[in-house]
């Protein structure tokens, strides 16, 4: 009886998997911004970045 | 036989009689005598099966095949003596069978200096003959003479092999019975030793008893029961005492064929790894951009950010990936990212970071980091795209050239990794559970899993 | 299967042998234990009255044994130091002879096997644990005992009325078969059988016990 449910779990990962494939789906932290305007191609400093603010790695050992 | 008889002397001849009423049912059902020692009356439950009977009130062990009841031994009982759970002369149905208990008792066995008892009830029914229940702390066991002769097999662990059924050995002891009640249709006798071996494979349990004395050997076999089956089978008052730890021959709670599980688990990975070549071959993984920038050494002169030609991405809305390959060597680079739209002004914003840093010290060369970073954008759907890029680097970097190309629709190989953990899960955590359960159970067995510290 | 009635050379009693294998029965009128030569009944002993046992068999009950029909014919009733045990004559339908012991509830159905008498252990050497090979299963030796008749009844196959202590030598095999070396006569005999289930038997016409 687990094994059957089992068996039906790991096909709903495997679909699940699947979907994501086809759908383009990712695992990184991606934002998404709308309305960006045409202009930033003529001015690119006009477009802020919501990870300027990251904090740099300096480090090394 | 026949020969050699003396002559029967003639009797004179009867005349003949009328036959008597068929034999009615057998009676009476229990047989009523007194102890010989303390005048108690004697309880016979089993007609003529009894061999000895135990008076409840003085503990004297009595020959049921003597008309006088012979006193054979008496035995002190402690006082506060443990009464039996199921009291002698109640009737049950087990197993679809009748039972009235007719004795009762408790067995003691000494391993490493500590004293176990268990109890037994013997059961009757006068077609289908005697059985047995134990109880060992809350644990029960349905117990019956084995019909066939089960072999021993010496192994790393001995065996016993019964019907083609092999039950593993658990332990070696010498029992004694400490207390006794009712009837028994065998010599029983407080004190006498035994040898008993156990063998299991639950749920079921073979047992092997030696009289030290006599070496006649009975092997038995055994079911698990739960307290509450004994309790509804003889309609007893209350709660069956809750068992305590794991018994030798207690069905795992985990019911699930652990082998046949793991079988599932290669399959599904099997087909993890299929659906993983598939997606790979399937995937268009085109290079839709390419570029290489360069950041020149020191602080920025003036707005550092700048768009990339417009690229194509076609076919059905699926991921983008875009790879940054820097030849950085103990500094960084940070990119800031927007993939736009240019037709819908829609955008993904993101930052990478590529670093590398190596050395050596005292424990040798290291590195950290790399030279190569990828991130995958999700569900982009296809139309013109440009990239807006802002590198931003240490104050006193050197010139870094850095490579940017854009993939269409590529395998995400983090899903596989992901998925994989999570068919993994279930199996580890119930191979775990398992695992502990008969290491519970054979801790007190001949043959730990584990030995502990002590031992 | 009725045979030709006698009379009782004892009592005058009608004397019926039901079964053609018969070669024993006890007077149902005085008891006296008869048997039938080609051309008479002769008295040969006497029987007391049975002492009362346990058995839920009894004459003519009925049962099925390998797609069988039985009836029970005679009993012989054993006695030894722990206890005792019947041994029901049961006649099959095809007319052969079997053995129904009952042992404490523990039933058995045994043959005498077609063994030449010489192959066999004597009395002397039979012991426990030893091993002996017959129709191919391996028997090992897990009781001896020492028994003597306690009492007969109805038909039996051969003349039994001889109350000296004689060996039985029971035998066991690992797959639910059974055997007995019965030291009975000059001769030793084999009984080959195999345990039985109480409920496989379809027994009819059970005896009853007050309160079950």
């Amino acid at each position: 009886m687990f094994a059957k449910l089992y068996l039906l779990y790991g096909f709903m990962v495997l679909g699940g998997i699947a979907t994501a494939q086809y759908r383009g789906w990712s695992l990184d932290r991606i934002s998404q911004v709308k309305n960006v305007p045409r202009s930033i191609r003529d001015n690119p400093g006009a477009y802020r970045s919501i990870y300027s603010s990251y904090h740099h790695y300096t480090g090394g050992k | 036989m026949g020969a050699g008889q003396p002559p029967i002397p003639p009797q004179p001849p009867r005349p003949p009689q009328p036959p008597g009423p068929p034999a009615g049912p057998a009676k009476p059902q229990v047989k009523s005598l007194n102890c010989p020692q303390c005048g108690a009356a004697i309880t016979l439950r089993s007609f003529q099966q009894a061999v000895t009977v135990v008076c409840e009130s003085c503990h004297s062990i009595l020959d049921a095949k003597d008309p006088n009841l012979t006193v054979l031994q008496q035995f002190k009982a402690a006082t506060g003596e443990l009464k039996p759970m199921i009291p002698l002369g109640t009737r049950g149905k087990l197993r679809g069978t009748d039972y009235e208990v007719i004795g009762f008792q408790r067995r003691t066995i000494f391993s490493d200096g500590e004293q176990f008892d268990w109890h037994e009830y013997l059961l009757f029914n006068p077609y289908k003959g005697f059985r047995y229940l134990s109880e060992y702390q809350g644990h029960w066991n349905d117990i019956s003479v084995c019909k066939s002769e089960p072999g021993i097999e010496h192994r790393i662990v001995d065996r016993a092999n019964y019907l083609g059924e092999y039950y593993r050995h658990f332990q070696t002891a010498e029992a004694t019975t400490s207390f006794v009640l009712g009837e028994f249709p065998w010599q029983v006798r407080v004190g006498d030793p035994v040898i008993v071996m156990d063998f299991v494979k639950p749920p079921h349990i073979l047992s092997y008893e030696k009289d030290k004395q006599s070496g006649e050997v009975t092997w038995s076999v055994g079911e698990y029961l739960y307290g509450k089956e004994v309790w509804q089978a003889f309609k007893l008052q209350g709660q069956p005492p809750e068992p305590i730890g794991v018994f030798e021959n207690q069905p795992s709670p985990n019911t699930v064929n652990l082998k046949q599980l793991w079988g599932r688990f290669l399959l599904l990975c099997a087909c993890l790894l299929g659906l993983l070549v598939m997606s790979d071959l399937f995937s268009s993984n085109k290079v839709v951009f390419s570029a290489t920038y360069q950041l020149a050494s020191g602080a920025p002169k003036g707005e550092a950010s700048f768009v990339t030609d417009v690229f194509e991405l076609k076919g059905r809305e699926s991921n983008v990936e875009i790879l940054t390959e820097a030849n950085v060597a103990n500094n960084w680079i940070y990119l800031n990212y927007a993939l736009i739209d240019q037709d819908t002004g829609r955008a993904w914003d993101f930052g990478r970071e590529v670093s590398y840093y190596s050395g050596s010290d005292s424990d040798g060369s290291w590195t950290e980091g790399g030279r190569n970073d990828k991130v995958i954008v999700p569900s982009v759907p296809p139309g013109h795209y440009y990239l807006r890029i802002e590198p931003e680097a240490d104050a006193r970097h050197p010139a870094i050239s850095y490579k940017v190309e854009v993939h269409r629709d590529v395998a995400v190989f983090g899903f596989y990794g992901w998925g994989l953990l999570i068919l993994f899960v279930p199996v580890a955590l119930l191979t775990f559970k398992a695992i502990s359960f008969e290491r519970a159970r054979w801790a007190e067995s001949d043959h730990p899993i584990l030995k502990s510290e002590s031992d | 299967m009725t045979q030709p009635i006698a009379n009782c050379p004892n009592c005058g009693a009608k004397v019926v042998f039901q079964w053609p294998s018969s070669v024993q029965t006890v007077c149902t009128y005085c008891q006296s234990i008869l048997v039938r030569s080609d051309v008479d009944v002769k008295k040969v002993g006497q029987v007391a009255d049975l002492p009362p046992d346990s058995s839920p068999i009894q004459l003519n009950t009925e049962g099925i044994y390998k797609n069988k029909a039985f009836v029970v014919a005679g009993r012989i009733l054993y006695e030894y130091e722990q206890g005792g045990w019947n041994e029901w004559h049961i006649v099959m339908n095809d007319g052969t002879s079997a053995w129904l012991s009952d042992a404490q509830n523990e039933f058995a159905v045994s043959f005498a096997a077609k063994v030449p008498p010489q192959s066999l252990p004597n009395a002397s050497q039979v012991q426990v644990e030893q091993q002996y090979v017959w129709n191919g299963e391996t028997y090992i030796v897990t009781a001896i005992t020492i028994a003597h008749y306690k009492g007969v009844q109805g038909e039996l196959p051969f003349q039994y009325w001889d109350k000296t202590d004689v060996k039985f030598a029971d035998c066991r095999t690992h797959t639910g078969k059974f055997a007995t070396l019965d030291y009975s006569d000059e001769q030793p005999t084999l009984y080959l059988g195999e345990f039985v289930e109480f409920d496989d038997l379809k027994f009819k016409n059970l005896r009853q016990f007050e309160g079950w």
